[in-house]
């Protein structure tokens, strides 16, 4: 435990130190990795030593190998001399010393110091009968022999026959006395190459070899080198029988090697970036700590700002556990709007707090919501508080848990809208009253939305007058253009179109169809309705104004009715008068004349032309009489007539004539037409116009009358013509149809005719023209109603 | 005085001859002719002109209802020979008609000098000539 303790306390040192541990560790590790690297060195250094040491052994046996040899040849050399010291066959078997060692580049045959025999002569004369105990620089080496007694191997030297050379000499005694020398002369450059010096690699060694100086004893080396290698690590082994010594010299001095060089750099920055990585992986915790209190002091501070929200908000808050519905918390606004402590609410619960009627979906919803059917919702809804109002609020219910997670309680906002709620119910009702109050409008109430084309509003009445419901008007969007009476269509629909552009408030007539197919007269007042001068809405009331427009219309009927009658009276009247006056004109000058008679034949003359006077004004009565009665019989009896049969009648009454005038007819009528007319009149008509046709015949062609029927706008045409003398239009067109208006000295002419026909078929309702070219023909064409 | 020639223009025979005796009675016209319409008148007067300008008349007394060409067509048909004529002729309209249309129209021709109502008597005639001449 108290290890423990303190291990918890060392960990924790160097985890609040984080710089300084990871210093450390670099330290630690570089120290280490610097010993590996000098161990490494070591090693690589002995290896080398251990190389360089095989070389030398390797060489230094090479070369003893070789002066061995040397010393064989040298002794094989002395078996030449003879028991008296005279060699006997030098020369070949000195040919085969040499051959045999290779090493060997001459033998000589030394006789008291002075060289008698050489093999191979050749190249080697320079040296014969040189005196080697006499000659300075030979004398020392060849003393050293004589003296040890054995070979001993002299120079390097310059030989005489040039170059660089060994002499190995063997001192020879016979009968123990000196005799001379057997010497073997090696060329220097020979050996190097059988020793195996000149093939070591260059590169990393290279061999001296040195020899005591036998005047001075000092060192002297004879390989050529660049440089005094006192300094550089070498090895060095000793000749036997010279008095040389083979040195093995590394080339570069001994330092670190690179490539340990680089494993340490690499060391040194594994150890560092360790370093580095302790250094920051400890400082981590301490990083998060301080987030850690950041977040801490924020958590607070939020803690104490949506406390303040929570207290403060202007608006109920309420926080609600999920299955008891009971209140955890509530803010003090909602306390004070519903007028009860938090313990009398909590007490009371949601169910008693809620307006009866609706506490079923106020349950519901939290119902739902508990379930996880909806995970918010909003509603409008009553509260009853303290004192018993009742109190209008939006509630808004959000849960208080994730999604995923348990339901634990949710949050409820109220805001009072009791204000709001009663604005609206005094809104509606008076939009109810504004709506009554247009429906008993006795027209229909519209309104258009100038800006989206289309109807916004149209009253009840729509039912009563045009027998469509609001809906069917609703529906379709053409609705009143569809319902225009098409006559009054393109009208209604171009006036429409013009106000619409003016904004002229306007009032306009024209017919509609209801439902069950009616004419309805409409008379629209139409206004418009701007906000900053831009015409916004039009609105209008459609009034049936049918029956004033049939009544309109009726006494339109009955005033044109009046005014023609009146128009005929007054001709009538004017007929009469003038008539009239016409006889008694003539009765009053008669009457002046008879008085201022100056004989009893004058005045019977008078009174005879007073006769005649008489007469005429009985007739024009008569006329007059018979224009009455056309005017005055309204009940005339109307009946289908067949035509054919009343052309005969005419023909038959007129029969007398038309065989006189040899007249010819033309009929066109089917014997079975029948058209509807007063008998008498039909007679009078047919009569007056066969008649008219042979009066007015042309006197150089026979008559032709024609008579046809048709129909022309539905109604029967009787059309008579002829080929008579015709009447001039242009002069009479106003005269043709009047009363005692004659246009020839037919002295049949009367004038009377032509106006009974006319007034004849005025009283049927109908009319009569006339096309009438002089000397071509007269066409009468008389109209049925 | 009685250098006066009249001619009457109307169609109603009976007041032909009544004026025939009116005329007769009044005493101031050298002679007399009767006409039946506007037509027969023109056409006399036309006549009359080529003929004998003596026989011009001086008063035409002239009704406007009448067959074939009435006393407006007469007026309009002797506008047109006016220019021939080289004595002034006295025209008035002699009608039964009491219209206040015939009467007013009477005044558009500047050659009608009057408008009598029927019936006419000695006295007008007298009346005539001598506001004629006087």
């Amino acid at each position: 435990m108290k290890t423990e303790k303190s291990w918890t306390n060392f960990t924790n040192w160097f985890a609040i130190r984080p710089r300084t541990t990871g210093f450390l560790l670099f330290i630690i590790l570089s120290f280490g990795v610097i010993s590996v690297s000098l161990l490494r060195n070591h090693i690589e250094k002995e290896d080398e030593r251990y190389e360089m040491n095989l070389l030398l052994d390797d060489a230094h046996h090479n070369m003893e190998q070789s002066l061995k040899n040397c010393y064989t040849t040298t002794v094989s050399l002395a078996l030449t001399l003879n028991n008296d010291g005279i060699p006997q066959n030098f020369d070949t078997i000195s040919k085969k010393l040499i051959k045999s060692n290779p090493l060997v580049s001459a033998v000589q045959l030394v006789p008291n110091g002075i060289i008698k025999y050489i093999y191979p002569m050749k190249g080697n004369e320079a040296a014969m009968n040189l005196n080697i105990l006499d000659t300075e620089y030979l004398k020392k080496e060849a003393e050293k022999s004589i003296e040890t007694q054995k070979i001993y191997f002299a120079g390097p030297l310059p030989l005489r026959q040039g170059g660089i050379g060994i002499v190995g000499r063997l001192p020879i005694y016979t009968n123990n006395t000196f005799w001379g020398f057997t010497a073997v002369v090696i060329k220097l450059e020979t050996l190097l190459k059988t020793s195996g010096i000149n093939s070591i690699d260059h590169s990393n060694y290279y061999f001296q070899i040195s020899k005591k100086n036998p005047k001075t004893s000092k060192e002297q080396f004879f390989l050529p080198s660049k440089k005094d290698f006192s300094k550089s690590y070498y090895l060095s082994k000793s000749i036997s029988d010279s008095d040389w010594k083979l040195y093995l010299i590394a080339k570069k001095p001994f330092v670190i090697y690179p490539q340990i060089l680089f494993r340490l750099i690499v060391g040194l920055i594994i150890a560092m970036i360790f370093g580095a990585i302790t250094t920051k992986l400890l400082k981590k915790p301490e990083e998060l700590e301080f987030l850690l209190k950041v977040q801490e002091s924020k958590l607070l501070k939020n803690e104490l700002k949506f406390k303040t929200i929570f207290d403060q908000a202007p608006m109920g808050i309420a926080i609600i556990e999920v299955t008891s519905n009971i209140f955890l918390e509530t803010n003090n606004k909602y306390c004070d709007m519903l007028g009860y402590t938090f313990e009398e609410i909590k007490k009371k619960g949601i169910a008693n707090l809620t307006y009866p009627e609706d506490v079923a979906s106020s349950l519901l919803n939290l119902k739902k919501l508990n379930e996880g059917k909806i995970t918010e919702y909003s509603s409008e809804k009553r509260y009853i508080t303290n004192s018993g109002k009742t109190l209008w609020v939006t509630l808004t219910v959000s849960p208080l848990w994730e999604t995923n997670e348990k339901p634990t309680s949710h949050i409820a906002f109220i805001k009072d809208i009791t204000i709001r709620k009663e604005s609206e119910k005094l809104i509606k009702k008076s939009t109810d009253r504004f709506k009554s109050l247009i429906n008993t409008i006795d027209g229909i109430v519209w309104e258009y939305d100038l800006e989206l084309m289309t109807s916004t509003f149209i009253s009840k009445k729509i039912e009563s007058i045009l027998g469509y419901s609001v809906n069917e008007y609703s529906e379709s969007p053409t609705f009143w253009e569809d319902h225009i009476h098409p006559e009054d269509r393109e009208l209604a629909l171009a006036l429409s179109v013009r106000e619409n552009k003016d904004y002229n408030d306007r009032n306009y007539e024209y017919r509609m169809i209801a439902k069950n197919g009616k004419v309805i007269w409409i008379r629209d007042i139409i206004n418009f309705v701007f906000e900053n001068d831009k015409p916004l809405i039009s609105r209008g009331i459609m009034i049936d104004i049918t029956i004033m427009k049939e009544s309109e219309k009726d006494l339109n009927d009955s005033l044109q009715l009046v005014t023609e009658q009146n128009k005929r009276l007054l001709n009538f009247s004017y007929i009469v008068s003038h008539n009239l006056r016409s006889h008694t004109s003539n009765i009053e000058s008669i009457i002046s004349l008879i008085e201022s008679a100056e004989s009893e034949k004058e005045r019977k003359e008078m009174m005879l032309l007073l006769k005649s006077v008489s007469d005429s004004l009985d007739e024009t009565m008569k006329h007059l009489n018979e224009v009455v009665n056309i005017n005055t019989n309204v009940n005339l009896l109307i009946k289908p007539l067949n035509l054919s049969k009343y052309i005969s009648k005419a023909k038959d009454v007129l029969c007398e004539q038309v065989q006189l005038h040899e007249v010819s007819f033309i009929e066109n009528v089917p014997d079975d037409a029948m058209i509807n007319y007063n008998s008498s009149y039909l007679e009078s008509i047919l009569y007056n116009l066969i008649s008219n046709a042979i009066r007015y015949r042309h006197p150089l062609r026979k008559p032709i009358i024609s008579i046809n029927l048709y129909k022309e706008k539905d109604k029967d045409v009787i059309e008579i013509s002829d080929n008579g003398i015709g009447i001039d239009l242009v002069r009479n067109s106003d005269k043709i149809f009047g009363m005692y208006k004659t246009f020839s000295n037919n002295a049949d002419a009367k004038g009377i005719g032509l106006f009974i026909t006319k007034n004849q078929v005025d009283a049927m309702g109908g009319s009569i023209t006339l096309e009438s070219i002089p000397n071509v023909g007269s066409k009468f064409k008389i109209y049925t109603k | 005085m009685k250098n006066k020639i009249i001619w009457v223009v109307d169609d109603d025979i009976i007041y032909q001859t009544i004026i025939q005796k009116i005329i007769q009675k009044s005493g101031v016209f050298s002679s007399h002719f009767s006409f039946l319409n506007g037509k027969e008148a023109i056409t006399s007067l036309n006549n009359t002109l080529e003929i004998n300008e003596e026989y011009i008349p001086d008063i035409i007394l002239l009704d406007i209802n009448m067959p074939i060409m009435d006393g407006w067509e007469f007026m309009e048909e002797i506008k047109k020979i006016k220019t021939k004529i080289n004595k002034n002729i006295n025209i008035y309209i002699v009608s039964s008609s009491i219209a206040i249309e015939d009467k007013n129209k009477s005044k558009t021709f500047t050659d009608i000098m009057g408008y009598i109502p029927k019936p006419i008597s000695v006295n007008d005639l007298i009346a005539i000539v001598s506001k004629e001449y006087n």
